[in-house]
């Protein structure tokens, strides 16, 4: 079962993952119409810790904590795809699914799919239409970085596995192209200086 | 072929024949409850009051008992199991044989004065069945005022299911706060002062509903134990629930279970009824959630296909939020050393004993709560790192232990 893989390191905080989530689950699938609208939801969400920065959306973990505590029948995996989806018609934001959520990937909040006229839970649906079209997630289409990847559990093990194994016999990071080094070690003594460090 | 019977048509009871299909099993299945509803999530029905559709509530769909091939008997509960002879009987003088037996029925509303539901305009609320009447009753008597009695998280429910309907609703409760069991004496003023706040809700502390008083058996108005009485005709008593558990037992004080969920050789027993242990403190007690129903309805189906499996223990977790966008999360019990953090609406405490979260009470925001849940049925060791989790600035107390971990390895 293919699922989006994060190598934080590479990420850049661009936040075009976040842009594209916000097209992708638009109505009207257009940037300029959703700019200043309230009920956008975005899937995914860049989060800077000190100096990394973390792509954060659901891992559609299996078992899900979600979908054995959602008491509303809204949240269900597609067997086929693997993605643990949520319907809002169902969802009564009653927060059960949150409430045991490890990684902090459901919020709330009137979105365009929220029928009640109240919040809805809304969480990453692995972009389930596209990745079923043969087609790649938004976010990971969008990252320009490779920090996000749609990928096999056993092929993503297997690269990092063998990139491990290269680092630690011939001293080199095949993964890490040298300008993204550079990036990273800029950001971490900016971040440093802002703190009152080096 | 081995026939099951189900008593109740529950939630525990809908998964747990959701799951002898799953599993294979081909055989006859017979649900009966009483109540003439497929099952229903307890937790979705107070929506329909507040004036969602009442399809929504039918969580595993309203053709239930069709798509799962299940007879259902309906309209009268089950009064004696005899597992002698394998046989149940309603009320209504029916009776049921089985080979397994399934017993989910859940638990009811407790009354000081039962004679008072004869009342026009008092109900309980508990059932579809009362938030049907409740429903007819607002439409008909055009009700804009309601008293609700008992501040617990069921009292708490209905009072801003009514709310959110538009009612204007006086909230009667014994305690010092509401939600007294799901919260410690600082959290629960806390909530209580911001659903005040946010609701206009008029909340009474320290009082109770000790009188009503009728017209030609209409209901007119309520007195309180504090003195002083408000008109009202609509009543709602949440005071209490006791398990249905007379049927098996004799007695309300709920059935114990063996860790395969079984009460008796052939009979399971699951949900609100079933006394099953804490998966952290190993305390015996009825943990009436809904996702330790699940996984006891998962248990008891996986022992009657394959004969293996054992219950991994209840959680005492919950969440109230409903109706407004003010999540109160609570688990574990409240004793230990306190960690505390606030910030405006945001208001959260762990309590800690030896290194480990013995319990935590998160109100206002429901991030976070999934790590410190995790990071309490783990009992994971956390005295270093848990103020500087329930207090990071942006709520991000899991990313930055994993990212910090990863630095130290690196």
């Amino acid at each position: 079962m293919k699922k989006v893989f994060v190598d934080y390191k590479k990420c850049m905080a661009c936040k075009a993952c976040e842009t594209a989530c916000a097209i992708e689950h638009h109505p009207s699938h257009n940037l300029f119409e959703m700019l200043g609208d309230t009920k956008t939801q975005i899937n995914v969400r860049v989060l800077g810790v000190e100096h990394e920065a973390f792509p954060l959306s659901c891992r559609h973990c299996s078992p899900a904590d979600c979908l054995d505590a959602c008491p509303a029948g809204a949240i269900t995996r597609d067997e086929t795809s693997g993605a643990v989806l949520l319907n809002p018609d169902m969802c009564k934001a009653c927060a059960m699914c949150a409430m045991v959520c490890p990684f902090d990937a459901i919020a709330f909040k009137e979105t365009h799919r929220a029928k009640y006229g109240r919040d809805v839970a809304y969480k990453c649906d692995l972009c389930n239409d596209r990745i079923k079209q043969g087609g790649q997630p938004a976010c990971v289409e969008a990252c320009h970085s490779n920090a996000l990847v749609y990928g096999d559990l056993e092929d993503i093990r297997g690269g990092r596995a063998r990139s491990g194994l290269k680092q630690y016999l011939l001293g080199k990071d095949d993964q890490m192209p040298p300008l993204l080094e550079l990036f990273r070690e800029l950001r971490r003594k900016e971040c440093q200086r802002r703190s009152g460090g080096e | 072929m081995m026939k099951v019977v189900t008593v109740g048509t529950g939630m525990a009871s809908a998964e747990f024949v959701q799951r002898l299909r799953l599993e294979g099993f081909e055989g006859p299945i017979t649900m009966v409850g009483d109540e003439n509803y497929p099952p229903y999530s307890p937790c979705v029905i107070p929506f329909f009051l507040a004036g969602e559709p009442l399809d929504t509530v039918y969580w595993k769909g309203s053709d239930f008992y069709e798509r799962y091939g299940v007879t259902s008997r309906l309209g009268s509960p089950v009064v004696s199991v005899d597992p002698e002879r394998r046989l149940i009987t309603t009320a209504s003088g029916k009776s049921e044989s089985y080979d397994r037996l399934f017993y989910a029925t859940g638990a009811k509303s407790w009354y000081l004065n039962p004679e008072w539901l004869d009342t026009s305009g008092v109900f309980g609320f508990k059932t579809l069945t009362d938030m049907v009447a409740i429903d007819r009753y607002v439409l008909e008597h055009n009700v804009t005022r309601a008293v609700v009695f008992g501040g617990g998280f069921i009292g708490v429910d209905a009072a801003l299911a009514l709310w959110h309907r538009g009612l204007e609703i006086t909230l009667v409760h014994r305690n010092t706060r509401v939600l007294s069991q799901m919260t410690d004496e600082d959290g629960g003023h806390f909530a209580t002062d911001k659903l005040r706040e946010k609701t206009g809700i008029n909340i009474r502390l320290k009082a109770t509903v000790d009188g009503i008083t009728a017209d030609h058996g209409q209901l007119t108005g309520v007195s309180f134990s504090d003195g002083g009485s408000m008109e009202t005709t609509l009543l709602i008593i949440a005071i209490g629930v006791s398990p249905n558990s007379e049927a098996m037992t004799g007695q309300d004080k709920g059935v114990t279970v063996s860790p395969q969920m079984l009460a008796d050789p052939t009979i399971y027993c699951a949900g609100d009824v079933a006394i099953t242990p804490h998966s952290v403190t190993g305390k015996d007690g009825i943990y009436a959630t809904y996702p330790n129903a699940m996984a006891q309805a998962r248990t008891a189906a996986r022992h009657l296909v394959q004969g293996d499996g054992e219950y991994a223990g209840s959680i005492n977790t919950n969440v109230l939020k409903k109706h407004i966008d003010f999540p109160i999360v609570s688990a574990g019990s409240f004793s230990g050393e306190p960690v505390t953090w606030q910030q405006g609406d945001i208001w959260r405490r762990v309590y800690m004993v030896e290194g480990k979260i013995n319990g935590y009470l998160i109100i206002g925001d429901t991030r976070m709560s999934g790590y410190i849940f995790q990071l309490y049925r783990s009992q994971k060791r956390v005295d270093m790192s848990i103020k500087t989790i329930i207090s990071s600035p942006k709520h991000d107390g899991y990313y930055r232990e994993m990212l910090r971990a990863n630095m130290i390895n690196s």
